[in-house]
């Protein structure tokens, strides 16, 4: 009984702990997901607004594996487009933005709100090739850039769907409890963009939107060889901002937010940052919209590990698993695990993965695990017949 | 144009094979439409080309049959992430058939699907390109400047894989993988104004830079052989025969070379002539070009320059196909496909129909999907206007009806038809089904689009 006594001790203490413990894992990498939501040629704009993010992000350093691109329709190849195969976002036509190496990872009607919610969440059938999918951690910065029409507390997928700002709060819960990413950067262009955020309370989540509650997101110029509108005024004063910067720029996100001028936007920017610790001033841009790692030097490229080290870092949510069990998958296990990967990921284990490590080193004391555990089966019994002889 | 790889170690294909057992497969991004009346639909570039627009994927598999399905369901997702192109959708029954003998012998591992609205641009090229040693960098891919290609009348990307296995071991297995790209471009000369004489055009003057904006830097270096291939069809050859002996006495020009009539920029390396040319027909002509000599300061760019206007057409198919809807209103209707035989000019085809007891035979594969509901009894066939028993024509025919959200409906059919024939129609009635709102497009208001049918002259 003493061994069941301290498994409770143990879950009450990890408890206590958990809040903490999630937040200190490293940043290692970073991710994109930038949506464009609007079908039909007159929203040319919403497509050139994503694909100006695409090109910035991929420009400060995010590879093409690591951005989840969701276009609605296709402008480039589009019968009503003069200059097939380019998408400009300005009027002087001086940057193609659908240059020769773009890769679309959702396209046309694949632009759900099912699909979207399954790249967040990462719920996907079996066959979906890993270049569909956010495969975040721990680790990860998340952009997550829309843009489309909005309007109180939605935004509108391909005219015939509503994404809600409860989906997006369900869907960044879900992958805060998955540990799909560390910090995410939501940032939104479509009219009342902040009434979208309403009901996320996620940590470590940082809201922008383009316009308040009952104000609308205005395009910034239209281009008369194209016919349309080609960029929305708050992305453009984005792209302006980040025109200037490159790789190595040290430009902090309050300084992007408060590069937003509401009169030349005829709109005001809204950004909401109760549930993200860092002070804003001390973030740089290029933690979500670069790649840029700190690194780090090790002496010796293949360092040794302890192979009970890296049990640890492999146990994953091992509750109802046995000692023997879990012997087999941590060889499994260690052989996956990179072993640079094993300091940063040691203090960020989920509460049930803490109790089964206290657990099992109190195991590793007892000189006869095997004893041990056959008197737990033993143990066993007795409660059986406790509990069909109340059920009977 | 036309570039031919043969890869046996892409790591890529390799893993792919191993998971996949596809014994063929054929996959087509297509935009346009193959305009059969200009571009010909006799000769090989147009049988070998042509491709429904849209995205056309085939693919035999060396599996169990009961295996079949799963495997092309995966196979339609890997494939959508490789090239950027909801490939996936084809992945739901009701999506894709299993054609039993009219597109290819198979027995039952072949199947068959098709997305006609699915938009083909820059991310569906670029993976193709990838595949190939120098991508778009060197060589003849490096004339694939999107916005031109793009500008194109016709565009049509092909991969093309076959395993082969040699012996039983499959030691010294390997895949071929064949790329094609077809573009039918217009020289910017003739793009101020097309100038034609009932049918038949005037032949413009073009050169590689002034079509692609680009010349050709020398080969790649990973290439066994560059070539580039100008060929003039038997027709244009025995055009310019007779203009250029015009008024003078005809003498059997053996050693005819074109060049009275035009000038090539580059002299080409060797001139192919066709073998079988019977008596009294030209054969046609093939000048190639070798791209290794060519440099970055003396780049390849073949121009070829007219020196008097010549007006040709293309050789027609013997039957100009169209398929085209009847009826009105949202509840019924009826699709017709027409065969109308064209205006022959070539005089071996009207020796030939002219012979008695002369039969065409045509081949028709049809897809329809589930919420059109043909009435296959109700089939008519139409000879010259009146109609005749579907019997008397149909040589064979094999019909699949649509299951409602299962699968689409299906028709293979060979037609035996004499060969003096003017014009053959079938038509079948439908019904319009009725969609869940969910089962509508987000952009219904274009309407549904029907796959191409396949119409062949075996």
């Amino acid at each position: 009984m003493s061994i069941f006594l301290l498994l409770f001790i143990d879950i009450a203490t990890a408890y206590s702990s958990h809040s903490s413990s999630a937040d200190t894992a490293k940043h290692t990498n970073n991710w994109a997901v930038l949506v464009c939501t609007s079908r039909f040629w007159f929203n040319y704009r919403h497509m050139a607004n994503t694909l100006s993010l695409y090109r910035t992000v991929k420009r400060l350093g995010i590879p093409d594996e690591r951005i989840i691109l969701m276009l609605a329709d296709d402008m480039a190849c589009n019968a009503r487009n003069k200059y097939p195969a380019q998408v400009f976002n300005n009027e002087n036509h001086r940057l193609n933005l659908y240059g020769d190496n773009v890769e679309v990872d959702y396209r046309g009607y694949e632009v759900t709100v099912e699909n979207f919610l399954r790249v967040l969440t990462g719920r996907h059938e079996t066959a979906v090739p890993r270049s569909k999918r956010l495969l975040s951690d721990e680790g990860s910065h998340i952009l997550l850039y829309m843009t489309g029409h909005g309007g109180d507390e939605f935004l509108k997928f391909q005219d015939s769907e509503e994404l809600q700002s409860h989906d997006l709060a369900d869907a960044v819960k879900q992958m805060k409890e998955k540990r799909r990413f560390k910090e995410l950067l939501i940032m939104v262009d479509t009219c009342q963009a902040a009434t979208l955020f309403n009901q996320l309370h996620s940590p470590g989540v940082l809201a922008i939107g383009s316009s308040m509650k009952g104000e609308n997101s205005y395009s910034h110029h239209l281009d008369s060889d194209v016919g349309v509108s080609v960029v929305d005024r708050f992305t453009f004063y984005t792209l302006a901002f980040f025109e200037r910067l490159n790789m190595y720029a040290n430009a902090s996100l309050s300084s992007l937010f408060t590069s937003y001028d509401p009169k030349t936007m005829m709109s005001t920017a809204y950004y909401r940052t109760d549930l993200y610790q860092r002070r804003l001033d001390e973030v740089p841009v290029t933690n979500f919209f670069g790649s840029v790692m700190e690194t780090i030097h090790t002496d010796s490229a293949y360092r040794a590990t302890p192979r009970k080290m890296s049990n640890r870092a492999g146990i994953s949510m091992a509750v109802e698993k046995t000692a023997q069990d879990d012997d087999r998958r941590t060889l499994i296990d260690s052989d996956v695990q990179d072993p640079t990967s094993h300091t940063m990921t040691k203090d960020q284990n989920c509460p049930f993965t803490r109790t089964m490590n206290t657990f099992f080193e109190k195991v590793e004391r007892i000189e006869h695990p095997d004893s041990l555990v056959n008197y737990g089966l033993v143990l066993m019994l007795p409660l059986l017949m406790v509990s069909v002889w109340l059920s009977s | 144009m036309a570039s031919t790889t043969t890869i046996s170690s892409l790591n890529l294909f390799l893993r792919w094979w191993r998971n996949f057992r596809v014994k063929e497969m054929e996959l087509s991004f297509t935009q346009g439409r193959w305009n059969y009346e200009r571009w010909g639909g006799f000769d090989t570039m147009s049988s070998n080309n042509a491709k429904p627009p849209g995205v056309e994927l085939w693919a035999v598999f060396d599996v169990p049959k009961e295996q079949v399905d799963a495997s092309w369901k995966n196979l339609t997702h890997t494939l959508s992430g490789i090239f950027c192109a909801s490939i996936n959708f084809l992945e739901s029954s009701s999506m894709y058939s299993a054609p039993d003998w009219s597109f290819r012998q198979a027995s039952g591992s072949l199947r068959y699907g098709m997305l006609p609205r699915e938009a083909v641009c820059t991310e569906n090229l670029t993976p193709w390109l990838k595949l190939l040693p120098c991508r778009d960098k060197a060589g003849i891919s490096s004339l694939m400047d999107r916005p031109s290609i793009y500008t194109s009348l016709y565009y049509s990307q092909r991969l093309h894989l076959t395993s082969i296995a040699s012996d039983l071991e499959g030691l010294n297995s390997g895949i071929v993988l064949e790329q094609t790209l077809t573009v039918v471009l217009h020289p910017s000369s003739q793009r101020t104004g097309l100038t034609h004489f009932s049918q038949s055009y005037l032949q413009p003057s073009w050169s590689l830079s002034s079509i692609f904006g680009r010349k050709v830097n020398g080969r790649c270096v990973l290439a066994k052989s560059s070539k580039v291939y100008l060929q003039l069809e038997r027709g244009l050859v025995s055009q310019l025969k007779k203009s250029e002996n015009y008024g003078a006495d005809y003498i059997a020009s053996e050693g005819y070379d074109g060049e009275a009539n035009f000038e090539l920029s580059v002299n080409p390396d060797r001139v192919l002539k066709e073998e079988h040319s019977r008596n009294g027909i030209s054969s046609s002509l093939l000048y190639e070009f070798s791209v290794d000599k060519y440099s970055n300061s003396k780049p390849f760019d073949l121009g070829l320059t007219w020196k008097f206007p010549v007006i040709w057409s293309c050789q027609q198919a013997p039957l100009h196909a169209s398929r085209f809807l009847m009826g009105s209103g949202n509840e019924r209707g009826a699709i017709a496909i027409l065969l109308k035989s064209t205006d022959l000019n070539d005089s071996s085809l009207v020796a030939n129909s002219a012979m008695d007891g002369c039969e065409l035979r045509v081949n028709i594969f049809q897809v329809v999907p589930w919420y059109i509901r043909v009435y296959y009894h109700s089939l008519q066939l139409f000879v010259d206007d009146q109609l005749k028993a579907v019997g008397a024509f149909v040589e064979k025919i094999h019909v699949m009806p649509s299951k409602d959200k299962i699968s689409p409906g299906m028709m293979e059919m060979v037609l035996k038809l004499p060969c003096g024939v003017k014009s053959v129609a079938l038509t079948l009635d439908f019904d319009k089904g009725f969609l869940h709102i969910d089962e509508y497009p987000p952009d219904a208001n274009q309407g549904f689009d029907i796959p191409s049918a396949a119409i062949g002259f075996p």
